[in-house]
């Protein structure tokens, strides 16, 4: 769940159309039309979320975050979607389905699922249905292609965008090799998987 | 321990940015309150190393440090015709203001032109999690113009580049990579503890200010509350870093001052002996902060909660502080992104491994502090008041912290926040993190409790804590027996 109560705005002097707001923007809602010098970058007002992206990485100062009038909320409702299958998902990626994955937004993995399983594909689209990357537009993107990855798809990156490359290890990836090389310089990776996996047992437990 | 408490040392003055609120707004300090008083860092710990600044020479002393320690590194890698790109964080600019850092990054450039003759020397400057904060340290410190207009920041979402590492592939930012050379110049403060658990302190920028969004997120979604700063090391050993590799500069803070500035080639070789010196002062004055029994905090410093100082600490490891956050036994710190994962939905638990936030702070008073970091978790956790609509505004427009609020109650003056803070809290106990140097600005009441207990806690850190800390992580300790890690 995510409150909106910003947007972006375009000042029309500064931009250059240099398309920097458009590779890094997590909701797609800004895009630079018109030819050569006519180029302006556009905010879609239904799908910005105000998260700031473009503002803070446009070099020209073109875009500033203005409050909206009334604030508006985004989210799936897990329980609008089969439980089980939540679960599984999941389970499958990880995660246990309460577990916060997005720390600014306090999106659960469930609601993620859920909006995988009401048919977003692709990070971007879970963006735009539960707020999740809106925030500091870090953290969270690895979850997300986890969750979709345990749903069988596998989102390319956009052509020429920022906005992420692709997914990466997690700790049951780590070659044992690696696990045992490293073990005696503090990297404690079998008791962080014994943590782990403890948290995914309480959801065979029956929850918390 | 006989120790005059002294008037309370002043903060530096706010600064502008635009993560915080209007300095015009701060008009009271936390250490103007009555009974506030300030401990001086080596009377408590008298064993931690003088401080080169501040001191009478200024910034000069900096300058001074960094050549000698670069008298030993190894440039001859590096030709005339060579690009060179000194990495920095925007961590190092808020250690006594940020003019030590910046000194010490121009004296490296200035060092390499004259041993090598390279002349493309450039800066780039990472961030944490608000993206402008380093455009406005090279502003500040007219780093653009001393670097020939080469100086930026860079920041997670700018374009990346893929890295090959021995657990598969994680990403770096393409500018801090775009020269022939790289060098790392960085601090040695113990910082986010609670992150990196002080595994491979000196490697972090690599899984971090010099990282992509990707790997950031593999750091604290995807390795584990032990193992997570791995990422570094994996992105630092690669093939791709190693044939950059030339350098390590690192500022040397302790909890009383900047003691030095270290440098070498080997940087696991630097990163040994800046973690015996952080065990030995950091893990003083942190132990020390971890006994206390209740105490209301206040925030008074121009950056975002965790990452306010008292002696050097950052607010997010006191508040993590309910258990021993140096030790790799314990999984979970009261405060690490990991442990705010696994609360439920009814704000308790998922496991029984999860230590609550230190239950010393019975209540948060923020005077001063910017947005730009996701925060509501102490909201949560622990009574909070803000200073003034200024202060509130700062939190309601931030991206990261839009529900902070909700959480969180208005005073109109810093007085009646602490008022209010002492009624909630049930104790006239107070700290301020304010970032004062060498001091710990704090109640009288608590000052006499922490005088009375210093001597107890360098004994146990020396004797038990230390040799602990060092086996856990493989590090060997001159006069202490060899023992098995773990």
């Amino acid at each position: 769940m995510r409150v909106l109560n910003m947007y972006a705005e375009v000042d029309v002097e500064k931009c250059t159309g240099c398309r920097v707001c458009e590779k890094v923007c997590p909701t797609l809602s800004i895009n630079v039309v018109g030819e050569k010098k006519e180029k302006l970058a556009v905010v879609d007002l239904d799908t910005c979320a105000g998260c700031g992206a473009c503002a803070e990485r446009c070099q020209f100062e073109a875009v500033v975050l203005k409050t909206l009038d009334e604030p508006k909320v985004i989210s799936v409702d897990p329980h609008s979607v089969d439980e089980e299958k939540i679960y599984e998902l999941c389970v499958k990626a990880s995660l246990h389905p309460e577990q916060i994955i997005c720390y600014c937004t306090g999106t659960r993995a469930e609601e993620v699922a859920a909006a995988i399983l009401m048919g977003a594909s692709s990070p971007e689209e879970v963006s735009r249905m539960t707020g999740v990357r809106t925030g500091c537009k870090v953290e969270c993107i690895q979850p997300i292609l986890r969750l979709l990855k345990a749903a069988g798809i596998e989102p390319k990156p956009l052509k020429d965008g920022w906005q992420w490359y692709g997914i990466t290890p997690t700790i049951w990836d780590i070659p044992e090799d690696v696990v045992k090389k490293y073990s005696a310089r503090g990297f404690y990776f079998e008791e962080d998987r014994a943590l782990f996996k403890k948290l995914l047992d309480t959801i065979k437990a029956g929850g918390e | 321990m006989n120790i005059r408490f002294n008037k309370p040392v002043k903060p530096l003055p706010p600064k502008p940015s635009r993560y915080g609120p209007d300095p015009e707004h701060i008009k009271t300090r936390a250490c103007d309150l009555k009974n506030i008083v300030s401990v001086k860092v080596r009377d408590l710990f008298p064993d931690i190393t003088e401080s080169i600044y501040p001191s009478e020479k200024g910034v000069k002393a900096v300058r001074e440090a960094t050549v000698n320690a670069l008298e030993k590194v190894d440039m001859n890698m590096i030709k005339p015709k060579d690009s060179v790109n000194i990495l920095g964080s925007h961590h190092g600019f808020t250690i006594l203001g940020g003019e030590p850092y910046a000194e010490m990054l121009k004296t490296i450039k200035d060092v390499i032109m004259d041993r090598t003759g390279a002349e493309n020397i450039r800066l780039r400057v990472g961030v944490g999690l608000r993206f402008r904060e380093s455009d406005e340290y090279i502003k500040r410190f007219g780093l653009d113009d001393y670097f020939n207009k080469r100086a930026r920041g860079v920041a997670p979402i700018d374009e990346g580049i893929p890295i090959e590492t021995e657990i598969g592939t994680l990403y770096g930012i393409k500018r801090c990579y775009d020269a022939d050379w790289i060098v790392h110049a960085h601090n040695s403060d113990v910082r986010e503890i609670h992150f990196h658990r002080h595994v491979d302190r000196a490697v972090k920028p690599f899984g971090m200010s010099y990282a992509r969004l990707e790997t950031r997120s593999t750091y604290h979604q995807n390795l584990g509350p032990r193992g997570a700063n791995f990422v570094a090391r994996a992105i630092f050993n690669s093939e791709f870093v190693q044939k950059k590799w030339t350098f390590a500069t690192f500022l040397k803070p302790t909890p009383a001052g900047i003691a030095g500035v270290d440098a070498d080639n080997d940087l696991f070789a630097l990163d040994e002996r800046l973690s015996i010196d952080n065990f030995r002062y950091y893990g003083k004055v942190l132990t020390l902060l971890s006994h206390i029994e209740d105490c209301i905090a206040v925030l008074d410093f121009q950056a975002p909660i965790p990452y306010v100082f008292s002696a050097g600490m950052i607010f997010a490891n006191f508040s993590a502080a309910s258990i021993d956050i140096f030790d790799l036994d314990y999984p979970l710190p009261g405060y690490t992104w990991y442990t705010e994962a696994f609360y439920g939905k009814n704000d308790k638990p998922l496991i029984p491994d999860i230590s609550p936030v230190n239950p010393a702070v019975k209540a948060m008073v923020i005077n001063y502090a910017w947005g730009g970091y996701p925060s509501v978790f102490w909201a949560k956790m622990i009574p909070t008041i803000v200073v003034g609509e200024w202060q509130a505004d700062v939190f309601r427009r931030d991206p990261q912290n839009i529900e902070f609020m909700r959480h969180a109650v208005v005073a109109e003056d810093l007085e009646a926040a602490i008022e209010f803070a002492i009624k909630i809290a049930d104790t006239d106990k107070i700290i301020v993190f304010d970032g004062a140097p060498g001091v710990i600005n704090v109640s009288e009441s608590l000052a006499e409790e922490l005088v009375e207990k210093a001597s107890e806690v360098d004994m146990e850190v020396e004797q038990k804590l230390l040799p602990k800390w060092c086996r856990q992580r493989g590090i060997k300790l001159e006069g202490y027996a060899d023992v098995p890690a773990h």
